[in-house]
């Protein structure tokens, strides 16, 4: 007998991802050889050895999550499905490092026998801090692929994010946050083209990140400002605009925590007593803002911030930051007037609508929007359909599928649970 | 049952009015008011006298240096807020342009490299300037080049290649280097960067680079050769090795059975671990 496992209700090897958030799966008979019975009883199990990711599993939409499911599968080849999701703290540090066992009693006295199996990724986001060598070369490695040389379609990221037409699509206002959250994602979907197993780190600014700025990470800066990196890392040809190099004098010891920035939790009260998203944005000042101008150089700036590549793990953090706010105050729901700031005294410009279309994935270059819109649409997944081609301001709140399992984005962070 | 635990103490955030109010007293304590600055920058933009309030503080020469450098950094953070401080923005820009003659000079220095960055007209004409008569200089030549190369245009190019040719000091021949990155006729003065053993390591490498990206060919051909050159750098050749394996016709270098063999050379020779890495994981992939 033999069974198929599909992650994400699919057979592709690129949907084999998981994160915190319930992933729909299925399960069905290939080979019925070996039984006479109308169905079989199925006993599914995670296996993963030491440091490597593991899921739990639930059969419906509800319930609790667990280590084992039993299902009973038709032999005449009917999907049954359940759902996956990554184990709260377990995340994979290896394309394929958790191993999911379909396993057949067929006697009582013989041992299950194995019927099927699949390899996944629990693929998080994770602090800098906390990545293994092998991940970090991984995600260089693949950042320095998508700029080649600048003329790889990191230009697009570039050139999203430098006119001041394009930069009112997502600053000052109130899309500044799910504008950011769907740039991200688009940029984390195009290095996983490269590298599957990549996910995006995040720059936790509020504290010390020695191990990002080495050599082997995302460099060194020397007096005059340049970055330096060590031979062996692909950073070394980085190029925007036909710039190469980057720029970035920290004003700060990077071997400490930064000062003048809100930590995690001050940024966490901004949303005052009732814990409004109107309120909670001012982040974008401090302590966002804040962590931009911690250094001269291309990141100090909006016009020229994401021409270091550091802009991105910044960002990571400002919109981890934000789903831990939402978590912890159920602000998931579009239609919770506090999950959003709809109507503002003088109202949102266009694109920071929550039913707004969003810049420049929307493909609109005519008034007011800006007149080119770079890269095109937003990078598909093989793991979900959210948020798709053309998001929308609303698509980008409920990210991991709290409300709608539908809306699940395809990431989730280290130390933000499902909800 | 479970005990339910205390609800923990929220960190407090002062009032924006607070904060702003110690940012701008200048009989207050200058850690406080920088503090107390940094914490105002979440909402400068949000009304016309906080705004007016930051930029007197920082176009004052009287206040600490402490202090105006956290109002520009205040001003710079709440930049972001793109929408929000439109309004705020010609001031300023005018501001910036003023404090590129402050007698402050790291004002001066971080004032200009945001102007730059904008691709402000006036600071470029004030740098290359100062390029041309020392005397007149805001910035160091090095800063100078640097920040023409945020806008590289014929004008800079032709300064640029001067400072080549004689350059002040090494930082800023790199930096002119740098700047020429970006001109498809510096490419054989690139390839000449790069081959010359007796140039500095750092022009040699960043050599590399810019003629990777301006002739990516031309480049891959100097790079076998450095990689079969007994004689060359360890370093050279590794940062040869991270292009070819990155970004080189993979078809080609799989095919090219000296320089395989060079690369072999390299990982048994070398006693850095990670070049010995690079040079295993570039064989494998080419199935040796």
């Amino acid at each position: 007998m033999k069974v198929e496992l599909q992650i994400n209700n699919s057979v592709s090897a690129l949907a084999r991802f998981v994160t915190w958030a319930p992933s729909p799966c299925r399960i069905r008979v290939t080979d019925p050889s070996g039984t006479t019975a109308t169905a079989v009883t199925v006993q599914l199990s995670s296996v993963s050895t030491a440091n490597a990711g593991a899921v739990t599993f639930r059969q419906g939409t509800t319930g609790a999550f667990a280590n084992t499911l039993s299902l009973a599968v038709p032999v005449n080849g009917t999907s049954v499905p359940f759902f996956v999701a990554g184990k709260f703290g377990q995340p994979s540090t290896a394309n394929g490092d958790v191993k999911i066992e379909a396993r057949v009693k067929f006697a009582p006295s013989t041992p299950p026998t194995l019927v099927g199996s699949t390899t996944l990724m629990v693929r998080i986001r994770k602090s800098t801090e906390s990545l293994t060598t092998a991940e970090r070369d991984r995600f260089v490695n693949a950042f320095g692929k998508l700029n080649n040389q600048g003329q790889g379609r990191f230009q697009d990221f570039r050139d999203m994010h430098a006119s001041s037409a394009a930069l009112a699509q997502a600053h000052g206002a109130a899309g500044f946050l799910p504008w950011h959250r769907a740039y991200l994602l688009d940029l984390e979907r195009e290095l996983q083209a490269i590298d599957p197993s990549v996910a995006l780190p995040y720059w936790r600014f509020d504290q010390a990140a020695p191990k990002l700025f080495r050599l082997d990470f995302f460099g060194v800066s020397d007096q005059n400002g340049r970055v330096q990196f060590s031979n062996t890392n692909p950073l070394q040809f980085w190029k925007t605009d036909g710039f190469l190099g980057i720029n970035r004098s920290p004003f700060f010891s990077t071997s400490q925590a930064p000062p003048g920035l809100f930590n995690e939790n001050q940024t966490f009260t901004l949303g005052g007593p009732n814990n409004l998203y109107r309120l909670f944005r001012r982040m974008e000042g401090n302590p966002h803002g804040s962590a931009h101008v911690l250094f001269g150089g291309f990141i100090h700036d909006p016009p020229t911030a994401p021409k270091d590549p550091l802009f991105f793990l910044l960002h990571c953090n400002v919109d981890r930051l934000w789903a831990k706010w939402q978590l912890q105050n159920s602000r998931f729901d579009q239609s919770v007037a506090a999950a959003y700031d709809s109507n503002p005294p003088n109202g949102n410009q266009i694109g920071h609508n929550l039913l707004d279309t969003m810049w420049p994935w929307n493909g609109v270059t005519t008034p007011p929007r800006p007149p080119t819109a770079p890269g095109g649409t937003l990078a598909a997944s093989d793991c979900t359909s959210a948020p798709g081609p053309q998001p929308r301001v609303q698509d980008c709140l409920d990210y991991h599928g709290a409300i709608n399992p539908l809306a699940r984005m395809g990431f989730d962070y280290d130390d933000v649970r499902f909800a | 049952m479970p005990k339910k635990s205390a609800k923990p103490t929220r960190p407090q955030v002062r009032a924006t009015e607070t904060s702003l109010s110690v940012a701008t007293d200048p009989k207050g304590r200058v850690a406080d008011r920088v503090t107390a600055m940094a914490e105002a920058s979440m909402t400068i933009c949000e009304d016309d006298q906080s705004f007016r309030a930051v930029i007197n503080v920082l176009r004052d020469p009287k206040e600490p240096f402490e202090v105006r450098n956290a109002a520009l950094q205040a001003l710079g953070a709440a930049a972001f807020r793109v929408i929000e401080f439109a309004p705020c923005r010609s001031d300023y820009i005018a501001t910036l342009r003023a404090l590129a003659e402050d007698r402050d000079p790291t004002l001066r220095r971080r004032a200009l490299g945001t102007l730059a960055r904008e691709k402000d007209g006036y600071a470029q004409k004030k740098l290359i300037e100062g390029l041309k008569n020392p005397d007149v200089a805001l910035v160091s030549p090095e800063k100078a080049l640097q920040f023409l190369s945020y806008d590289p245009h014929a004008e800079a190019y032709a300064i640029a290649r001067e400072f080549v040719k004689k350059p002040p000091n090494d930082e800023a021949k790199a930096e002119a280097l740098r700047l020429l990155a970006a001109d498809p006729k510096s490419a054989p003065l690139f390839e000449k960067v790069l081959r010359d053993k007796d140039e500095l390591r750092d022009n040699r490498q960043l050599a590399a680079s810019a003629l990777y990206s301006l002739n990516p060919g031309k480049f891959q051909k100097h790079a076998r050769a450095m990689l079969l050159d007994k004689s060359e750098f360890e370093d050279i050749q590794a940062t040869s090795l991270t292009a070819l394996a990155q970004f080189g016709d993979q078809e080609a270098v799989g095919k090219d059975e000296p320089l395989l063999k060079g690369i072999q050379k390299l990982g048994a020779k070398t006693r850095s671990a990670k070049y010995k890495k690079n040079a295993r994981q570039f064989l494998a992939r080419h199935g040796r």
